[in-house]
């Protein structure tokens, strides 16, 4: 596997390229937009110079719930209402937990009644179709995980199905934005394709590779095993930063609701320890709450290759964020880095 | 289990002949290839494996390979699905009647597909570091030129072995046997690809393991340790699936064990429709578990002992 490559901080990027203008740009193109052609270089700057001049600040509502024992629909319902979420009466939504295995002792997956919790506020607010779907990177049947994660009863008491999204009928999307070099298309399940909103429900946790799992890692359960295999290396040969992007530009729109009450620090995904946080982070600028979690963690937004790269190329806010609810202070955890450190 | 599974299939049939990983969802190469196994072995003159064999032959590409479906244009891992479905892997080992041509240009092109590859010495050394794995063994990718992984790589082992008689093909399923023990897990079994993350055990998994168990029984059954079978049972038990059941059985079956509390689970998740979660491709595989009808011999679905023609 290939580790991402963007070493070049953003503040650093901006520092240079003030003094050296075009030298500096060609070297930043050198080490970081190799990749993506120079059409898109040029594109993603122009647009993330723009973000950062004219863009409106992101929304992102924090509150402090100590366990899952307490009232996790009460802090979300409230949180949900003061992020300015998107309107969901009467939409077709896929809730995207976070089922990548289950590891016993770990807290490797969405827990049960943050999960329970964004299913009941959606049919309270008139949702249309609500399925919970996923497609495990290391399980080739995802239902045995879904029971051992806790979610079958809770989806059976709401009679809302479970799509394995690694099989869901994939069909070919043409790629947006160029994220995605040397493809055409991506396959994606049915249930991606046809949802109106994704909400994506992760688990907070550092990750080996990425530096973090939050919202946007957490998209990579939508790519089809049946086309791409188990776990899915093709995110990995086209840098895990670009992959993140790319399959966010792929379905948009999309909302995060972040599962921090129990969160995984040094070696994530799978077999870091927990951390009891007591956070559950919600917004509709899934960049900006992946930005102000990792905030919130304790670890360095621009040494997180895809936050870093996201900001860049605006497509989504890191710095112009304005955070409602609990104080960032009051929520502050410092997290163990993962073992190969950060970008 | 009973012949429900196989009317199931029978109804589950698309109407172009193949089948997908729901009923009357798009046919694909895996689940087609699947079902046509499992009637190969309990009815093989059964018209819809007949349709089924046509769909198959119909999905492949020019280059031999094939994708997930008809109309994706990109060859991957499928293609030994496709090679296995189209062999009749019987004594004489010839092919279905009018796809032994399909077979050899899918054994060519599993024979040179390419997969990712580290040469540079310094990365070499921190794979052998991190990943506690010999970079210079290669397998099968789940895509060409990616890296590679025990359930492709087992799969591609069974196909070729199989099918393929030469020097060239010995040789590739000799690396490929040497990857799979270079890739188990310490104290058995395996994982989706490398043994280590990063100097941390990675923990074996039913599924990879009883595909990488499948492929050494073919090719060099002395490679297999009482740990992987133990590792096995205990996975498929744990993960309590009903492809970890079956897959887990057929590899036991393979190496000449039984796991009956596993075939007792398994046939109390057959649904009164006479699938498993509706799903033809866990159907297929449920149903490859049980013994084959006495006309059915001499058909062999995939490389095991307990798809050996009772000859």
């Amino acid at each position: 596997m290939t580790k991402p490559t963007f070493r070049l901080s953003r503040r650093t990027f901006l520092r240079l390229a003030a003094f050296a203008g075009l030298g500096v740009a060609a070297a930043a193109y050198e080490r970081v937009a190799r990749r993506i052609g120079y059409v898109n270089y040029l594109r993603w700057l122009v647009r993330g110079q723009t973000q950062r001049l004219t863009g409106r600040p992101a929304v992102v509502a924090l509150g402090q719930c100590p366990t899952y024992g307490d009232d996790v629909s009460g802090v979300l319902r409230e949180l949900w209402r003061s992020a300015a979420m998107p309107d969901v009466a009467g939409k077709r939504v896929l809730v995207k937990p976070n089922l990548i295995d289950v590891i016993e002792g770990h807290p490797t997956t969405t827990a049960a009644p943050v999960l329970a919790a964004v299913l009941d506020l959606l049919q309270e607010l008139g949702a249309g179709e609500v399925v919970v779907g996923d497609g495990p990177g290391f399980r080739r049947e995802a239902w045995p995980a879904v029971e051992a994660a806790g979610w079958a009863a809770e989806l059976a008491r709401r009679k809302i199905r479970f799509v394995d999204l690694n099989y869901d009928d994939p069909r070919p999307v043409p790629i947006r934005d160029g994220w995605f070099a040397n493809q055409k298309t991506i396959w994606l399940p049915r249930h991606v394709r046809e949802a109106e909103l994704i909400v994506s429900v992760p688990k907070l946790k550092t990750h080996h590779w990425a530096g973090v799992s939050l919202s946007l890692k957490n998209l990579f359960g939508i790519v089809p095993g049946a086309r791409y295999g188990w776990p899915k290396n093709m995110l990995h040969i086209n840098s895990l930063p670009l992959s993140i992007l790319g399959l966010y530009q792929l379905v948009r729109p999309m909302a995060a609701v972040v599962d921090g009450i129990v969160g995984m620090e040094g070696d994530g995904p799978l077999f870091g320890p927990a951390v009891s946080h007591g956070l559950l982070a919600v917004g509709a600028d899934p960049v900006a709450v992946d930005a102000t979690c990792t905030q919130l963690m304790g670890l360095p937004v621009e040494r997180v290759g895809y936050l870093w790269l996201a900001g860049w190329a605006g497509v989504g806010q890191i710095e112009r964020i304005e955070t409602r609810g609990e104080s960032r202070e009051r929520l502050f955890k410092q997290y163990e880095a993962p073992p190969a450190g950060l970008t | 289990m009973n012949g429900l599974d196989l009317a199931f299939l029978a109804r589950a049939q698309n109407a172009d002949g193949g089948w997908g990983y729901g009923a009357g969802e798009s046919s694909t190469v895996e689940a087609t290839a699947a079902v046509v196994l499992a009637l190969a072995r309990h009815n093989p003159a059964a018209a819809v494996r007949q349709r089924g064999l046509a769909w198959l032959a119909a999905a492949q590409h020019a280059d031999g390979g094939w994708g997930l479906a008809r109309d994706d244009p990109e060859s991957g891992w499928t293609t030994a699905w496709g090679v296995l479905a189209l062999m009749r892997t019987d004594a004489a080992r010839v092919s279905e009647a009018g796809y032994a041509a399909a077979v050899q240009r899918g054994v060519a092109w599993l024979m040179a597909v390419k997969a990712l590859r580290v040469v540079d010495d310094r990365l070499q050394n921190e794979m052998r570091q991190k990943l506690a794995v010999d970079p210079t063994l290669s397998g099968w990718p789940w895509r060409p030129g990616e890296a590679t992984w025990i359930e492709p790589t087992a799969l591609a082992m069974l196909a070729l072995s199989a099918a393929e008689t030469t020097a060239a093909a010995a040789a590739r399923l000799d690396e490929a046997s040497r990857y799979l023990q270079d890739r188990r897990c310490r104290g058995g079994g395996w994982n989706f690809g490398n043994p280590v993350m990063l100097g941390g055990d990675l923990p074996p998994r039913s599924h990879p393991t009883a595909w990488a168990l499948l492929a050494l029984q073919r090719v060099s059954p002395q490679a297999i340790r009482d740990a992987d079978l133990q590792i096995l049972r205990d996975e498929m038990h744990r993960d309590g699936g009903a492809l970890a059941l079956a897959w887990g059985l057929l590899a036991l079956a393979a190496v000449g064990n039984d796991d009956p509390a596993a075939a007792e689970r398994l046939r109390a998740m057959q649904r009164s429709d006479g699938s498993w979660n509706a799903n033809p491709y866990h159907t297929a595989i449920a149903a490859l578990t049980r013994p084959a009808a006495v006309a059915a011999r001499g058909h062999l679905p995939i490389g095991s002992r307990l798809l050996t023609p009772d000859t």
